[in-house]
């Protein structure tokens, strides 16, 4: 290969700069600009693939590209000078790319285009949709063209994007807003971040056809303020299209929000954008009949809204060509926790989570086996690895007692306890409840003591039938689905993992996870090499070399520094 | 108002003067015994700048609290979230400068609806929410104190106390949790010297909070020093995410 390489991308998003991305673009600059090339580096988004980050796409004059994972500023200049064509000193080969069960629609573009020029998404047919729907499409058929579609919100709930519309079209008042959802809270989810990060433009296209539709004259962007590089990227959007004059007539702009999960439900949104508590009210009237400032109001998720350009490019058709039942198009998820390739990948609905979790994700890695997923965050479940055949879709997940979700996709292996993981879901809404709903207010309190005792080893008989009883009031008292969905972390692991609830209630945690129901124990492999001597901070182990070492229970904190430090797998908890 | 205040209290002190001078300057032996034009004079002077002293002194009361100078132990327009637990260790603020808040709000715009905008623009300029700037917030915008302490107590984002100079966020999101995020924590907590219930160092160099997720899920567990995030961690590489900063500042 030689002085053939037109263009080198380097993914900038979140997770890139995490992993190390920015010293790795400055070395690509200085190697371009060295061998002669220097507009040919090109900073662009999230591809998706956060497990090999840091990322270096090489794109060739043929259109083919090879693709670099896990870039170190030096493999980075080596890499530059093999594509042109001068010795190179590094074996990094190129990485092919696995995914092959993958539809790209929302993430069309994630890790292609750089996000801060517009030029680069105008190539790709950017903003036609809008142009075209504004020039050749009454609202009416816009409209038409969605509900024909079968796009459903992919915020969580799943409503028909195209009736939401349709009703915000039919409202009397002439003063309408529409409103874009980034507030992401769900801890284990991240597609709407990578979005908003790497296809800006796609989003407030999406969301300026939203309002041609509905009629609404000004538009806003709720985006979470844990996500700073979004918000940036968003407003640098909508500044750079304002002047192009792409989206006259629609007034835009970004509010962020303040850290309040409670905020992603439509009704605490709005009182958020108003400057106030966020605390959700009763529906009906729906925001859509009276939302922001008192008016007809859509709210549509990020990825719902991310769809809607390609469908207007397509057809409804093309769309509706993917998924099952009800669930028509692609949905992403967000690949994380015990999974060999973890990041975003987008699929046609009706795969099933095997095929998400051992095929696309590459399995579970360090030999453990796979245990169960956990869906939709905390208002989502667990479903079992026996349960895997269950097909990503509306019907099919609602049918587990988990929920779509966002699609946060969080893998478990044999080692997570799932009672530790009731109890971390359970601690997140519990913090995270308004305090508007008495049950959501207080049931969750109790709900959490119970878990806490189960997790403690202080549990009383009867603790699981309480459980179970609060859940259902705290589902059925609660006002929003904050609280209506609060237990069903806990319902789902009480059905299909009620064994290890009540291990828990015996004072024992099979996965052996739960600190205080745990000890580590030195067996028989011990050689004497003192590392876990060294790794231990409260120094419960005494270094005694050559000689079998034994933990100090008093002392110990249940840190498992020993045990990752241990070359001999001699370290264990029991 | 601050002119006002000035001008009355200026009359004030100068009325006070005249009096004392009147009562120091002792009239002359056997003068209290007669009338005199010049006694007279003065009685009806003393009696005019009693009037006028009283007059600007209740001016400069009505405007003085107003406009003069902060005094601690007012009452606060938002309720301390935690009573502070180390009263010992609480590091009075310096006097804010509150005119990057008359800017804000110049350039931003007074409607309630912005409460949140301006509370979250406050807290990036003096890294919490001073007291001070709140208060005037309140005076030159619709917002009401009650909608501040509301907002600023319901979000998460917002803090009433000083922060340490770099702030770390553990994250704790599901994806964190499993990889053993408890674990950074504690040993975050532990290096930093940090004790139970408090969240910064002695040296009131680091604060260190646990958030819910910080949206780097698949590098998990996760921490955030400042702005950079570091990833893939193990209770003993943690240390390696803010030794560079700590490092830089002098012990």
């Amino acid at each position: 290969m030689t002085q053939d390489a037109v263009e080198i991308r380097i993914g900038l998003g979140s997770c890139g700069i995490a992993s190390g991305a920015e010293p790795v673009h400055q070395a690509l600059r200085l190697a371009a600009r060295k061998a002669g090339a220097p507009r040919i580096v090109k900073a662009v988004g999230c591809k998706g693939m956060c497990h090999r980050e840091p990322l270096v796409e090489i794109i060739g004059r043929d259109g083919g590209s090879a693709l670099y994972g896990n870039v170190t500023p030096h493999a980075a200049e080596q890499i530059v000078r093999r594509h042109f064509g001068r010795r190179s000193r590094t074996d990094l080969a190129p990485y092919r790319c696995e995914h092959t069960a993958q539809q790209r629609i929302v993430l069309e573009n994630c890790g292609e285009i750089d996000p801060l020029d517009i030029d680069d998404y105008l190539a790709r047919g950017g903003y036609q949709a809008f142009e075209q729907c504004r020039r050749e499409r009454t609202p009416e058929q816009v409209i038409a063209i969605i509900t024909e579609s079968g796009l459903r919100g992919r915020g969580g709930a799943g409503f028909p994007t195209g009736r939401k519309w349709a009703l915000g079209r039919a409202q009397a008042s002439r003063t309408r807003y529409a409103i874009c959802n980034g507030d992401e809270g769900d801890p284990g989810a991240f597609m709407d971040r990578a979005v908003l990060e790497s296809d800006p433009h796609r989003v407030l296209e999406g969301l300026a056809i939203a309002a041609y539709a509905i009629g609404a004259r000004e538009a806003y962007f709720y985006i979470r303020a844990e996500y700073p590089l979004a918000v940036a990227h968003v407003r640098a959007a909508i500044e750079q299209a304002e002047r192009r004059g792409y989206i006259d007539g629609i007034r835009l702009e970004v509010r962020e929000g303040a850290g309040a999960f409670v905020c992603g439900e439509e009704t605490a949104l709005i009182q958020s954008l108003e400057g106030r508590r966020g605390t959700p009210r009763l529906r009906p009237p729906y925001p859509v009949e009276r939302g922001f400032r008192g008016q007809p109001t859509i709210i549509n998720n990020v990825e719902t809204l991310a769809c809607v350009p390609w469908i207007m490019r397509h057809g409804a058709a093309a769309f509706a060509a993917f998924g099952t039942g009800a669930s028509r198009g692609t949905k992403v998820f967000a690949l994380a926790g015990k999974i060999r390739r973890g990041g975003l990948v987008e699929v046609p609905m009706g795969v099933t989570i095997r095929e998400i979790v051992e095929e696309i994700g590459g399995g579970i890695p360090h030999g453990r086996t796979f245990k169960a997923v956990q869906l939709g965050g905390p208002s989502g479940g667990c479903i079992p690895a026996r349960l895997a055949e269950t097909p990503v879709d509306y019907d099919a997940l609602a049918r587990t007692g988990a929920i779509m979700g966002s699609g946060g996709m969080v893998v478990l292996d044999d080692r997570d306890c799932m009672v530790d993981m009731a109890r971390f879901f359970l601690h997140f809404t519990q913090a995270e409840s308004c305090g508007k709903c008495t049950f959501c207010r207080i049931g969750t309190k109790r709900m959490l003591e119970i878990l806490e005792r189960l997790c403690t080893g202080k549990s009383h008989a009867g603790d699981l039938d309480k459980l179970e009883t609060l859940a259902d009031y705290v589902s059925r008292g609660s006002m929003c689905g904050l609280g209506q969905t609060a237990p069903n972390p806990v319902m789902t692991t009480l059905r299909y993992f009620r064994e290890e609830y009540e291990a828990h209630l015996q004072g024992r945690c099979p996965a052996g996870r739960c600190a205080a129901l745990i000890r580590y124990q030195v067996n028989e492999n011990c050689c004497g090499c003192t590392l876990c001597a060294q790794a231990c901070p409260t120094g419960a182990i005494a270094a005694r070399p050559y000689e079998k070492h034994a933990v100090d229970d008093e002392r110990c904190t249940r840190c498992d520094m020993c045990r990752q430090a241990c070359k001999d797998k001699a370290i264990e908890v029991i | 108002m601050r002119r006002i205040a000035w001008i009355a209290g200026l009359v004030a002190a100068a009325c006070i003067l005249v009096l004392l001078a009147d009562a120091i300057i002792k009239p002359r032996p056997g003068d209290d015994k007669r009338i005199t034009a010049a006694r007279l004079a003065r009685r009806s002077r003393d009696n005019v700048v009693g009037w006028v002293l009283i007059g600007s002194a209740g001016l400069f009361l009505v405007y003085a609290p107003k406009s003069g100078p902060r005094r601690a132990g007012k009452t606060d327009v938002t309720p301390t979230r935690r009573p502070e637990a180390h009263p010992h260790r609480v590091v009075r603020p310096e006097p804010v400068d509150l005119s990057f808040v008359d800017d804000l709000v110049e350039r931003e715009g007074r409607s309630k609806e912005k409460a949140i905008a301006l509370l979250q623009a406050i807290q990036s300029h003096y890294r919490y929410l001073p007291d001070e700037a709140l208060r005037r917030l309140c005076e030159r915008t619709e917002i009401t104190p009650a909608q501040i302490a509301g907002t600023s107590s319901f979000y998460g984002q917002f803090r009433n106390r000083p922060i340490g100079r770099h702030i770390v966020r553990v994250c704790h999101g599901t994806a964190c949790h499993v990889s053993g995020a408890r674990q950074i924590s504690d040993e975050v907590r532990r290096l930093l010297a940090i004790p139970d219930g408090e969240d910064t160092d002695a040296a009131r160099l680091f604060t260190v909070e646990e958030v819910a997720c910080l949206g780097c899920c698949s590098l998990a567990p996760v921490l955030m020093v400042d702005n950079q995030t570091a990833g893939r961690l193990t209770p003993s590489t943690a240390a390696e995410a803010f030794a560079p900063i700590e490092n830089k500042e002098p012990a």
